[in-house]
């Protein structure tokens, strides 16, 4: 089976003024379809960069990364929103929800990118439904929602338009212990119904719910 | 769309910012506008003051100046003829008369006179045309009377007439102490306004024969009037100029083309309302600036916002509309406004300047209006473009870190 992600002896490196970074060092790994990885690595390690190569937000210096089969280095700036649009959810630590849009329309974002005019008005609601979320916050905007409950939203907004990939940076870094376990479990079912998750984390007990966890350290997978 | 819908809230959200920045093009729209109606309404009211001018060439005796404008006369028009030594002779207005055939050449006589209005009036002094009967409906129109007016009768100015009282019947003595006889007025003129051949807004008219009669004069006319009916005013002057100014150190008449004048005046009066205009046009640059302000201030207050759109899969372009969206929104909303406020200020300028409103309402004016909402929603838009273009390049990542 064609792996979801497929990264091939992938570098990148930041040109500064003091010198070039490495932040990946000839990196080789995949995710099939349907599994839950987390990526774990201290500060600095290059867990982000990772994640931006993943999410398709940067291309690397060399080596080659395939998102659902698709060459993403030959890409260009379209191409990639594009990609980011139709196959990747993105689950933000600070929900990063539209301020100005209620739930209903902050969900429904994604789909009017991809659609225009043409939306499902109950994709949304059926989304929301299976985040959990009750249909009397529909109508609120971001400001009004807790912390879990707006993480709920943004799991939603990323669920949409359907992505081969749920990518989660720090899904629970800024919710309390319980919402956060609430969230993961909800994860879990996701992934459980067949969604493909990757979720960048420092945190153990979010790790634990993962099928398998990829270490990072100083642009290298340890493990 | 909801890149026009999120326009729309974040205008309403920073309604203060927003209302500054529309008023900004408000003022601007007003100021271009306005000065746009105060000089059309100014080349309406010089041209309504010419529009007896016609396309007529004016004839006068050469006096070394150029043209016929500007000689000394006893109150008469812009070429209002001299009463002075220079005059034209019978054999220049018969050569007058067959270089412009089939136009029609009118002879005209002018001084000023001494005269009284009724019994006991008080001495006053006008300016008195000569002209011959047949040929005063090709210059004027009556608005009471006829033409008819015999020897003694004579037509008033309608200014004239409504200083002194006269109506058609009335009775005016000549000369100091009636020397000269009593005129009976027997029509009052339209009003003409100024003119190039004659003003007889504030002076009276009479026939040739008693004019020749009471001032001794035969031969020598003071100007020579062509309607041109057939052919171009300015071949007309030519053709004159080739037949009376053959030789070019011994010029025997001044020529003026009435239309080529008129096209001058009129071109000037474009150039000084392009100029106000232009001047109301820095106080839009100014909004510009504060649209251009503002905006930038949007883009930055929203990088992170930008940085989540661009990351979930929102094209440059989507970006950059959304902005565009929010300058539209302002610009169209201030313009249109300002289109309305600058009736009011045209109204305001045009009553207070010219003392009349009925050059309010033009074709010109409305294009005035219209020319600074166009304007106005222009400005806004170019000054939109960047702060767009410089959202929608963020680096989705750079921006996505912000805070």
């Amino acid at each position: 089976m064609q792996p979801v992600i497929q990264f091939e002896d992938v570098v990148k490196i930041y040109p500064l003024k003091a010198g070039d970074v490495t932040a990946l060092n000839h990196i080789s790994f995949e995710v099939q379809r349907g599994e839950f990885i987390s990526i774990m690595g201290p500060s600095g390690s290059g867990k982000s960069t990772l994640l931006n190569l993943i999410g398709c937000l940067d291309t690397p210096t060399s080596g080659d990364i395939f998102v659902s089969g698709t060459r993403v280095r030959a890409m260009n700036d379209v191409e990639l929103t594009k990609l980011r649009r139709d196959r990747i959810g993105f689950v933000f630590q600070y929900f990063n929800l539209f301020p100005l849009l209620n739930v209903i329309e902050n969900v429904n974002f994604p789909q009017m990118l991809k659609s225009g005019k043409d939306v499902n008005p109950d994709k949304a609601k059926e989304v929301l439904h299976a985040v959990q979320l009750e249909e009397q916050f529909y109508t609120h905007t971001s400001t009004e929602l807790s912390g879990g409950q707006q993480q709920r939203v943004a799991v939603a907004r990323a669920l949409i338009n359907d992505p081969d990939i749920l990518l989660c940076d720090e899904p629970t870094g800024n919710l309390d212990s319980k919402t956060g376990a609430s969230i993961m479990e909800l994860m879990t079912e996701l992934n459980r119904k067949g969604a493909t998750i990757i979720c960048v984390t420092h945190d153990p007990t979010v790790a634990k719910y993962s099928d398998r966890t990829i270490r990072i350290v100083d642009g290298c997978i340890a493990s | 769309m909801i890149f026009w819908e999120i326009a729309k809230r974040n205008i309403r959200i920073h309604m203060l910012r927003s209302t500054l920045a529309m008023l900004g093009i408000v003022i601007g729209v007003v100021a271009i506008a306005s000065m746009g109606i105060l000089g059309n309404s100014l080349v309406s009211t010089v041209s309504d003051s010419l529009k007896s001018v016609g396309d007529s060439v004016i004839v006068t005796p050469y006096t070394g100046g150029g043209g016929g404008m500007g000689q000394s006369g006893g109150g008469g028009g812009i070429g209002g003829g001299s009463s002075g030594s220079l005059k034209l002779s019978d054999q220049n207005f018969q050569q007058i008369k067959r270089v412009v055939a089939p136009n029609k050449a009118i002879l005209v006589y002018l001084t000023s006179e001494h005269m009284k209005i009724g019994v006991g009036g008080d001495d006053i002094v006008a300016t008195v045309y000569g002209l011959p009967s047949d040929d005063v409906p090709d210059l004027m129109k009556l608005q009471a009377g006829d033409y008819n007016n015999g020897n003694s009768g004579c037509l008033v100015g309608p200014t004239f007439a409504k200083d002194h009282n006269l109506k058609v019947g009335s009775r005016i003595s000549m000369g100091t102490d009636g020397s000269k006889g009593t005129l009976r007025v027997t029509g009052i003129i339209e009003e003409r306004g100024m003119s190039f051949d004659i003003s007889t807004d504030n002076a009276i008219v009479v026939t040739q024969a008693w004019f020749e009669n009471t001032y001794n004069r035969n031969g020598d006319y003071d100007e020579v009037v062509v309607k041109v009916k057939t052919g171009d005013t300015a071949d007309v002057k030519t053709a004159i100029e080739k037949q009376l100014n053959k030789r070019k150190d011994n010029k025997i008449v001044s020529v003026m083309d009435s239309k080529a004048t008129l096209s001058s005046i009129y071109a000037t009066f474009g150039t000084v309302t392009t100029f106000v205009t232009a001047i109301g046009g820095i106080s839009m640059i100014v909004a510009g600036v504060s649209i251009f302000n503002i905006m930038m201030m949007s883009v930055n207050e929203r990088i992170k916002e930008i940085g989540i759109m661009r990351s979930i899969g929102t094209q440059k372009r989507e970006v950059m509309s959304m902005f565009i969206y929010e300058a539209a929104i302002i610009g169209v909303i201030g313009s249109i406004i300002g289109g309305i406020f600058s009736v009011f200020a045209g109204y305001a300028i045009s009553a207070l300047m010219l003392s009349t409103i009925k050059y309010l309402f033009t074709v010109a004016n409305a294009f005035s209006v219209g020319e600074g909402v166009c304007f106005g929603i222009v400005v806004c838009l170019a000054c939109g473009i960047y702060p767009a273009w410089q959202a929608a390049n963020l680096n989705p990542i750079d921006a996505l870190r912000h805070e």
